[in-house]
């Protein structure tokens, strides 16, 4: 259940609205802010701000990229595999990345720290090749700035972890 | 009128025409998948490319995103372009199963037509083939999504088309899927046409699983009775059994689609418990010994009380023929009749029928053109099904729709609903009346017009008069306003207010159009050949009276008429002889001394005339008989050699009748088109039945003047306080006789409960879910209600299931008093 406060705020941007519909993704960004990533039982609380059958929100949520249906980790990057960041050498890299991480494209580090998935442009191809971590772009890449980006990442993480 | 070139003929094209229709028209069929007539283009397949040699656009195009220009020089047999196909073709299908031998599509199939025709015929991708989980769709439609060629028609029909939410597109890539957000039977009640739109294997039909190939069945066209639109479908029939059916095209009717009521409501036809052998007192006899004796019977009657003591009844759903025989026998013997209509709703489709003119005729395609429609007393999705998609299409385009019926309307789609109480059914038409007067001088329509206008003005005290006469400026303004009046549970003045608002909208200015939902498929028929009187009430009071004493009734139940069904059974137990002609195993047949098994409109061409006074006629679709898997019991069908069919020892009800009318079976064929045309003159013109067309004939009929404008209509019953209507209404499934007796269509047959505003229930101290029992003549019903704020106050309402009819009162509408209605107890 979301909070209440969030729900009053999602109902009140559905309620200004002139088409409720319009609003999907962003309420369903918002609502994958609050619990990480879009659950059966978050994307049907979404539809019911929405006011919509799931299935509407289904047919949004499966389409796009930033939307997450499973699970993910603390951090998601998304590396762009479109085709400058493909000429550039975005395969090394993901596979770089992989090795780094011991996971393979799709999944979830086993601490629950970084998830790997492809992103289809970020509109960074003047600094290709390109990844995307929370939101955040980072390029032009090299393995080595991967590795420092991780490591700051790691620190981050252990910092604003309670032990 | 563009003039363009298409393999190197010329053709001429209206305006806005697609080059794949353009090249249709020619004979061209330009391979196709994502493009539908009914659905428009979206140029996502790609299969339809064409090469534009020369004009205005050049090169490869896709033939469906192209209109037709002058100067177009398109060719579809170049080389580049079967090029271009053949590779979409073969991209198409890298993750097709390939498993045509065990898929039902297997034999019809669009996507096996053009891989063949296309040329490809080798697979190259050695790649892993992505698979998909199916889901369990509901009984009719089974979903096998690894077919599918992504090509989006079976989303845009159900959401775009019919308006419905719950089958969709998810996924992106190579991942697209269609399906439901979880597995569960489809929510439209017009899901089976998926089966047709999609061109593979992806929704395939269930009940028909295992079969039959196409190729294996006789295949005939046919028109459904399962309401009275009169949509087209094609039956295949295979072992003495009908199998399947499908949509059929219909430019006024149905276009492309049919209901699921329509499509699934034949089993009636294959039922073991069908009359398949004559029977008199019990006993099997012949069919031709049955008709002797009862011939016999009747004579002796007739000999005893005179002519008079038999009275005849039909059905609507007869034909014309059978309708027609009715009449010429009654009419011949003197007896009494014939009633051919005996729905409670009879009375109000007369009406109907005597106030439509060809100029305010409007077909249902025809309805998809309006841009303002108001629909009255009655309640498309459940009554007319089809209707629901055409008004949806109507509102697509622009057009408003309103609905004034105090049920809890529901149509997929946005719409104005005035929850009008049966009661103020009257005073909500009026104000539409009185508004027009208002504003058009009514001098011309004469003194009689302007009396009754005038008698109607007290209608204001109505909740929401003013939305009704602001409705009114709409239907002012429209181009093409129709009118939409249902004749089951109407009062009876609202079929003649609707053609009276009609006609003065006409005289206002807008080409107003009418059209009526009527119960059966032959109502029309039935109002067209019989008198008003006697009505079958005025039967069942005769033979209480011993003034009749035997009855032929023709493929009709009895206990369909609105008549309380103690009051029928007595009735019935003082006949002498009741002669039954029927198709179907119902309380009538089983009550018959003489049962005359007939045929169904699937093995005897048939007559219909649909609401709209369009004669059709539907074809014989096979020869009938006793299935196989019966004879056979399950195994191969005994070995034993005879010349006639088994189980069909029987004939169409008009032979039958022409047979108890003392016709010699041996005499010379009848002329049944003229006996029609004597029968009414609307229908002397009628065309033989070989060159019949294929949308039938509209009749000539001309509006019964006598009939406006009639202030008696407006009878205002006083309202009783502390009293409610109830309704019992009629649902998609479930409550059509024939289509009742389906077993497919039983899962979708919802459990009965009854509607009710929330503050009567409040009122009445009671709360959703509660088991309310209603003490009526029939006895009482304990039923679940459910508390539903988009209904009319005062009103009742329960959704009739055939199954249960003997629990519910007979009339469509009945008053109750408030003390009638009460919480059920637990022990009750």
């Amino acid at each position: 259940m979301l909070p209440t406060n969030v729900k009053q705020m999602l109902n009140q941007q559905i309620q200004a609205a002139e088409h409720p519909r319009e609003l999907a993704i962003d309420i369903m960004m918002a609502v994958q802010d609050h619990y990480g990533y879009l659950s059966d039982e978050a994307l049907e609380e979404a539809a019911a701000i929405v006011g919509v059958d799931p299935l509407k929100l289904e047919e949004l949520a499966t389409f796009y990229t930033f939307l997450y249906r499973e699970p993910v980790g603390r951090y998601v990057i998304h590396i762009c595999d479109s085709v400058i960041c493909w000429m550039n050498g975005y395969e090394s890299l993901r596979d770089h990345l992989c090795k780094k991480l011991g996971i393979q494209m799709g999944e979830t580090t086993p601490d629950g720290l970084f998830t790997l998935l492809p992103v289809c442009c970020i509109g960074y191809c003047d600094r290709s090749p390109a990844m995307l971590i929370n939101k955040k772009a980072y390029g032009p890449l090299t393995p080595a700035k991967i590795d420092e980006i991780l490591e700051t990442l790691r620190a981050e993480a252990a910092e604003t972890t309670p032990s | 009128m563009p003039k363009l070139i298409i393999d190197e003929r010329e053709i001429t094209v209206p305006e806005g025409t697609k080059v794949i229709d353009a090249a249709e028209r020619m004979g061209i069929m330009i391979p196709r998948f994502c493009y539908h007539p009914a659905l428009g283009a979206v140029g996502a397949c790609r299969v339809c490319a064409v090469n534009c040699l020369d004009g205005p656009i050049k090169g490869i195009q896709m033939s469906c995103m192209i209109d037709a220009q002058d100067g177009m020089k398109v060719s579809t047999t170049d080389a580049e372009a079967v090029d271009f196909r053949k590779h979409v073709i073969e991209w198409l299908m890298l993750h097709h199963p390939h498993d045509c031998p065990v898929c039902d599509e297997g034999g019809h199939c669009l996507l096996q037509d053009l891989t063949v025709s296309g040329g490809h015929g080798v697979r190259r991708f050695q790649g892993p083939k992505r698979t998909h989980t199916d889901q369990h769709l509901g009984p009719l439609v089974r979903h096998e999504m690894n077919r599918c060629i992504q090509c989006y028609r079976c989303v845009r029909y159900y959401q775009e088309f019919t308006g419905y939410e719950d089958l969709g597109v998810m996924q992106i890539g190579s991942r697209v899927y269609y399906g439901r957000y979880r597995p569960g039977t489809l929510e439209s009640p017009f899901s089976g046409n998926l089966i047709d739109i999609c061109p593979t294997g992806v929704y395939t039909d269930k009940p028909s699983r295992y079969r039959g190939r196409r190729w294996d069945f006789e295949r005939r066209p046919a028109v459904c009775l399962h309401c009275a639109l009169g949509c087209h479908v094609t039956v295949s029939a295979r072992y003495r059994e009908v199998v399947r059916q499908e949509a059929r095209f219909s430019e006024s009717i149905n276009g492309h689609f049919i209901c699921d009521r329509g499509r699934y409501g034949f089993p009636y036809v294959n039922l073991p418990q069908r009359p398949r052998s004559a029977r008199v007192d019990g006993t099997e006899t012949g069919w031709e010994a049955a008709l002797k004796t009862a011939g016999e019977r009747l004579e002796s009657v007739a000999w005893k009380t005179g002519p008079q003591g038999i009275a005849v009844v039909g059905s609507a759903r007869c034909g014309l023929e059978t309708q027609g025989m009715l009449k010429r026998v009654a009419d011949a013997k003197g007896w009494q009749g014939p009633v051919l209509d005996i729905d409670p709703a009879a009375a109000n489709v007369r009406t109907a029928v005597s106030r439509l003119d060809s100029d305010l005729q409007v077909s249902l395609r025809e309805i998809e053109t309006a841009d303002c429609i108001v629909v009255v007393s009655a309640d498309p999705l459940n009554e007319a099904p089809m209707l629901a998609p055409a008004l949806r299409q109507a509102r697509r385009n622009g057009a408003r729709v309103t609905v004034i019926d105090p049920r809890p309307a529901s149509l997929p789609f946005q719409f104005d609903h005035f929850p009008v109480a049966p009661d103020d059914l009257a005073a909500a038409m009026a104000i539409l009346i009185r508004k027009c007067a208002e504003k058009e001088p009514l001098s011309e329509l004469g003194k009689t017009a302007v009396r009754s206008i005038e008698a109607v003005s007290d209608g204001a005290d109505i909740p929401d008069a003013d939305g009704l006469a602001a409705l009114y400026d709409d239907l002012h303004n429209s181009r093409r306003p129709v009118i939409v009046c249902g004749t089951h549970t109407a009062p009876p003045e609202i079929p003649g207010m609707a053609a009276d608002l009609a006609l003065l909208l006409r005289i206002a200015g807008p080409r107003a159009g009418l059209f009526y939902v009527m119960p059966g498929p032959n109502s029309f028929g039935a109002a067209l050949l019989s008198d008003p009187a006697p009505s079958f009430g005025d039967l069942v009071s005769a033979i209480e009276k011993g003034e009749i004493k035997a009855l032929v009734v023709a493929e009709s139940d009895l206990f369909g008429s609105g008549i309380d069904w103690d009051r029928l059974r007595n009735a019935m137990n003082k006949l002498e002889l009741l002669v039954t002609l029927d198709y179907i195993d119902s309380p009538t047949t089983r009550a018959a001394h003489i049962l005359i098994p007939t045929l169904t409109s699937y093995e005897t061409p048939s007559l219909l005339i649909n609401n709209e006074g369009r004669v059709q006629q539907s074809p014989a679709a096979f020869r009938g008989g006793d299935p196989i898997a019966r004879t056979g019991g399950g195994d191969h069908p005994p070995r034993a050699f005879r010349r006639d069919i088994p189980g069909r020892e029987m004939g169409a009800a008009w032979t039958a009748l022409l047979t108890l009318g003392g016709r010699d079976p041996g005499s010379a064929p009848v002329n049944l088109t003229a006996w029609l045309g004597e029968a009414h003159p609307a229908l002397t013109s009628l065309p033989e039945a070989s060159d019949f067309p294929p949308d039938g004939v509209r009749l000539p009929l001309a509006e019964n003047a006598v009939e406006r404008f009639q202030t008696d209509r407006f009878s205002h019953g006083e309202k009783e306080e502390d009293a409610l209507t109830l309704l019992v209404v009629d649902r998609t499934f479930g409550t059509e006789e024939l289509s009742s007796l389906s077993s497919i269509l039983k899962e979708l047959t919802p459990s009965p409960f009854i509607h009710i505003h929330p503050e009567d229930a409040a009122e009445l101290g009671l709360s959703e879910g509660d088991a309310v029992g209603i003490d009526s003549e029939a006895g009482t019903t304990v039923l679940p209600i459910n508390l539903t704020p988009e209904m009319a106050r005062g009103v009742l309402v329960i959704p009739r299931r055939r199954d249960l009819d003997d629990r519910l009162p007979q009339e469509r509408r009945t008053v109750l008093s408030k003390t009638a209605i009460r919480k059920a107890t637990e022990d009750a």
